[in-house]
């Protein structure tokens, strides 16, 4: 596990909203899909994914609710609301930008400065 | 996402609690078995796969508490469990917690009362469209017939014609309208259906209010039912006999009858068609304490006020109240508005000038340039009870408000004793990880239980205070247009004040409690726990005793002062017998007596009065010795040449033959009254000294002769006696009025034939039906009795009823009620603020009590030690009485000029003495003083008593 990387502070948010973005999920759903993308490389908090749909679903970026698992079990399911996808779609802009501009820092040489 | 849709989504989840609880259960759970079935999947046996399963998501409770957090709920949890944990102290300290509601409940109870009062009396708007647009041409607050005064003059008086001018054309107000200064009683039947009066059922008295056509229109009043007054029932003198009604009279004298509109009563013998009733709250732009219940158009004036015409061009005769609506841009605009007023004064500038006609004098010319009429916002409406309560309520209110602040101070002082004694439980809470703010929060949750559960009963108790004072400021009338019903402003006012309480005596404790250090506080030991604390903490309850004697030391000072001008205001010289005195108030005109039928009726009334047993005289009067209104006018002595605008004025007043003896004024010089002086002797007139001395500097007033300036009762009338001077009207009044008596036997009833209004309406000389004269009437009768004067009241109204059970006795009173009536807002004031700085003197005793008593309790070890040391009983009361005196020293020495420079405002309110006077300021000290040494006493008593070698073992 040591070799996982931590999230990022604020991104959790950023990432359960694209995980819902590609179809509803429950709760266990939305961890398994963000570990499937990352490539297992990504390791999500358990204590602080719940929190995070509870208060996503507050501000009215998701919404929920109950319906069949896979194995024919009652689950609660999320999926992005008109907002949820604004938000994602600002979010997602600003974190581009954000990203290419701490890259071409990095990037830098001592020549170009 | 909008804040407004989180609260409610916030809000969902709180009233939905149990539905979350299960759906986060639910949920989690599905968790932990989705990563079982997983690892079953991955080859984990079923059991081993659950429980590692748990170990890897965690605990359920820990899930669902982050949840809790993220969604806000947390802070609500916490709240309740703080208030659970708040009542369940209180609860622990009965005796503490009853005080503390009780005295909050009288200091917000208190300020409650007065606010409704102050709420109805001087906010409250009045219930029309845009009531901030309405403005009274003068104060409008005084009501009545004027003649020979300018326009507007005296506080707004204006006669028919020229209100009809300005309504016709308002210049730049939106409307202009007009109503009688006063609401007179009229007598109301209700109509058979025939049409004709039905005389056997019994006459209502209501007072009814004679209106412009526009009135109801320009003040923007909607009508409950059918329509209000409209300008074409005011078109035409004599016509128009239709009424509104208000919706108190609909509903208590007409049982609410729905059909009402349509029907007619008959007001004065005449049959009124009802067209419309008011809204609820609507009483007429002018309040009154008795309110009006109907409106008549000015046009039915000789029905209504049943006098002669008023409504002729140039009548003379200054009735009606005149006020408008400015237009938006001047409510606003203070040039705009400037300019309304500009506008009218010029109108009733030309109007002086137009009535006036001939050629003036430069000097008349210049003061009728400078008439002016104010504009004054009407948008509470006209009251008397405003500017006569006003000033009263102001005062009250602040009293009130200080006696709540010393309340605060003591629960202040509690709390932060126990604060002190609560130090270890917060440390340990501290210590177990609660956080500071919490500790503040939970502290201030508890005192604002208590200032809310104060608030709630306080809101009680402002409700019974609030329904006394109405029935004293309402002077006995059933009906007044106040209600002690708390409305939503002021329960808006008790919450806030509630709030405001509980954060003031809460913060202080709160912070004290907060400061405590964890760690130093769990290993001392009690004694440094009680005993030791930061210097602050001991140095607030000394402040807020300080503050509580000051504050006594002024409420005590304002009461002892108003006290005191009640009592000067009631022992002054009234130059009248003040005891043993009934007067009545009968209206022979409503019972449909000429007054060419009066003198048999008057001598019926004395004859069967005087025969009542109990009774010494008995005298019939206009108005009795003092009252609110007078007959007046100015007095001419021939052979006197007055000075240019000489003040030639007296109070009038018509008698019978016994009036001296029974309103008890005696004779300075000359005679009284007698059964001589009747219809055929010598017209005779007896005047009091203020006017015999103005007039008759060498003192041969009797003999000579003196003439009213009215036409009715001119005379010559030949001067027989000088009475003593006495007040006629408001006792704080101190300037000496002339007064001029003449027997009610010698006034004709009828007007003279030859008078200048018959000659002046064109009527001949000779005509063969002479006027009566209104001037003939007697309003009031005074019994003068052995013994209590209540006591023959009921025999009063049966022999008056044995005269003629048709007249109405409008009111009965002893003369003390009368007078009464006159100070009945220096009673209030008085009596108010006596009793509150009684009470804030209480909480100023029980708050140095505590203090000090907790010092004694405090510092039980030190004395003990001195003691053991060799201090004598008396070093050790010292100790304690030294530090309450040294408290009572700094409190008075701040107080006094805080007083000092408070009285001042309160001055207009004395009467008889000065805002400084030293006895009563002297008094004021005694009263503290003796307090302090009273609730210093028994703590210095008890630590007197402490044991030695007890105080020492303590811990």
């Amino acid at each position: 596990m040591g070799k996982r990387l931590d999230l990022l502070q604020g991104t959790l948010d950023m990432l359960i909203l694209k995980a819902v973005s590609l179809g509803p999920l429950h709760g266990y759903g939305v961890l398994l899909r963000i570990q499937q993308i990352s490539g297992e490389q990504l390791e999500i908090q358990q204590g602080s994914l719940y929190p995070a749909l509870y208060r996503l679903e507050h501000q009215g970026l998701i919404a929920s609710e109950w319906g069949e698992s896979n194995n024919n079990r009652k689950a609660k399911f999320y999926r992005l609301t008109v907002a949820g996808r604004r938000q994602l779609h600002t979010e997602t802009e600003r974190w581009n930008h954000m990203a290419s501009l701490i890259a071409s820092i990095l990037r830098t040489t001592s020549e170009e400065v | 996402m909008k804040p407004f849709a989180r609260l409610r989504s916030w809000l969902k989840w709180i009233v939905r609690r149990a539905r979350l609880e299960t759906a986060m259960e639910a949920e989690l759970r599905f968790h932990i078995e989705s990563i079982a079935e997983d690892l079953v999947r991955s080859g984990v046996p079923q059991q081993e796969a659950m429980r590692r399963a748990r170990i890897q998501f965690g605990g359920i409770e820990s899930h669902k508490d982050a949840i809790r957090a993220s969604l806000g709920l947390r802070l609500w949890d916490e709240l309740g469990m703080d208030l659970r944990y708040s009542v369940r102290i209180l609860a622990k300290s009965p005796a503490f917690t009853v005080i503390a509601i009780l005295s909050l409940a009288l200091g917000i109870g208190g300020n409650t009362a007065i606010f409704t009062l102050i709420n109805q009396v001087m906010l409250r708007h009045l219930p029309v469209r845009n009531p901030e647009q309405l403005v009274a041409f003068g104060d409008s607050e005084y009501g009545g017939i004027a003649g020979g005064i300018d326009l507007g003059a005296f506080g707004g008086y204006f006669p028919w014609d020229f209100t009809r001018s300005l309504q016709t054309d308002p210049g730049p107000f939106q409307g202009i309208a007009a109503y009688c200064s006063f609401s007179n009683k009229v007598s109301i039947r209700p109509l058979a259906a025939s049409g004709t009066s039905n005389a056997s059922s019994p006459a209502v008295l209501a007072p009814a209010n004679l209106v412009s056509g526009n009135y109801f229109s320009v003040l923007g009043a909607q009508p409950l039912l059918g329509r209000t007054i409209l300008p074409s029932d005011d078109a035409t003198p004599g016509s128009g006999a239709v009424t509104v009604l208000s919706y108190h009279f609909w509903q208590q004298s007409l049982s609410s009858d729905p059909r009402i509109v349509g029907k007619s009563i008959a007001i004065n013998g005449t049959p009124f068609e009802v067209v419309g009733v008011m809204q609820k709250g609507f009483l007429g732009i002018k309040q009154e304490l008795e309110p009006t219940d109907l409106w008549t158009p000015i046009s039915m004036q000789t029905v209504v006020l049943q006098q002669p015409s008023m409504l002729t061009p140039h009548s003379g005769l200054y009735f009606l109240h005149l006020f408008g609506r400015l237009s938006p841009r001047a409510t606003s605009n203070k040039a705009e508005l400037a300019q309304s007023q500009n506008w009218l004064n010029q109108q009733v500038r030309n109007g002086i000038r137009e009535r006036e006609g001939g050629t003036m004098s430069a000097a008349r010319q210049l003061e009728i340039s400078r008439v002016n009429v104010p504009l004054v916002s009407a948008a509470h409406g006209v009251s008397l009870i405003r500017s006569q309560y006003g000033e009263s309520l102001k005062i009250l209110m602040i009293v009130v408000a200080l006696v709540l602040l010393i309340a605060c101070a003591n629960l202040a002082n509690f709390l932060l004793a126990r604060a002190a004694t609560r130090k270890r439980e917060i440390a340990t809470r501290l210590a177990l990880g609660s956080s500071r703010a919490r500790i503040i929060r939970q502290s201030l949750i508890e005192t604002l239980l208590l200032s809310l559960a104060g608030g709630a009963l306080g809101l009680g108790i402002a409700f019974a205070a609030t329904r006394v004072l109405i029935g004293v400021v309402s002077q006995g009338n059933a009906y007044i247009a106040m209600d002690p019903t708390p409305d939503t402003t002021v329960t808006l006012f008790t919450l806030g004040l509630s709030l405001l309480t509980g954060i003031l005596f809460g913060l202080a404790p709160a912070l004290a409690a907060a400061r405590t250090g964890a760690a130093s506080n769990l290993s001392a030991g009690s004694r440094t726990a009680q005993g030791g604390g930061a210097k602050s903490a001991r140095l607030w309850p000394k402040t807020l005793v300080t503050v509580q004697v000051m504050l006594s030391l002024l409420l005590l000072v304002a009461s002892g002062l108003f006290l005191r001008t009640l009592r000067n205001l009631q022992n002054q010289d009234y130059g009248f017998e003040r005891s043993h005195l009934l007067l009545a108030e009968f209206n022979a005109r409503l019972a449909g007596y000429k007054p060419s039928q009066t003198p048999g009726l008057h001598q019926g009334l004395i004859e069967r009065l005087s025969a009542l047993p109990g009774v010494r005289s008995v005298a019939l009067c206009a108005t009795p010795p003092i009252s609110a209104g007078t007959w007046s006018s100015s007095v001419t002595i021939p052979g006197y040449t007055p000075a240019p605008k000489e003040n030639r004025h007296s109070i009038l007043n018509r008698v019978s033959g016994q009036y001296f003896e029974t309103a008890g004024i005696s004779m300075v010089a000359g005679r009284p009254f007698n059964d001589a002086d009747s219809a055929n002797s010598q017209k005779v007139a007896i005047i009091n000294q203020t006017l015999a001395s103005h007039f008759f500097p060498k003192g041969d007033a009797v003999g000579r002769s003196i003439i009213i300036d009215i036409d009715s009762v001119k005379g010559p009338w030949q001067i027989v006696g000088i009475a003593r001077d006495s007040k006629s009207g408001n006792p704080r009044d101190v300037d000496r009025v002339g007064m001029t008596y003449i027997p009610l036997a010698q006034i004709d009833p009828y007007l003279p034939a030859d008078s200048s209004a018959a000659s002046a309406t064109g009527l001949a000389a000779s005509t063969v039906v002479r006027e009566e004269n209104q001037d003939r009437y007697a309003g009031m009768i005074l019994v003068r009795t052995i013994g209590d004067p209540a006591q023959s009241i009921a025999d009063l109204r049966a022999a008056v009823t044995s005269v003629d059970p048709n007249l109405p006795l409008v009111r009965i009173t002893t003369i003390h009620d009368q007078m009464s009536n006159f100070i009945t807002h220096d009673e209030l004031i008085s009596s108010l603020t006596s009793l509150f700085s009684l009470l804030a003197l209480l909480l100023a005793a029980i708050g140095l009590y505590g203090v000090m008593s907790y010092n004694v309790v405090r510092r039980t070890n030190e004395i003990g030690i001195r003691i053991a040391l060799g201090a004598q009983t008396r070093d050790v009361q010292w100790m304690i009485l030294s530090e309450s005196l040294l408290l009572l020293t700094i409190g008075v020495g701040l107080g006094l000029p805080l007083t000092l420079l408070t009285t001042k405002y309160i001055k207009d309110q004395l009467f008889g003495l000065s805002a400084l006077d030293p006895m009563t300021f002297t008094v004021a000290l005694i009263v503290l003083s003796a307090m302090t040494l009273f609730a210093a006493w028994l703590p210095a008593r008890r630590a007197t008593k402490v044991d030695p070698m007890a105080a020492l073992r303590l811990d």
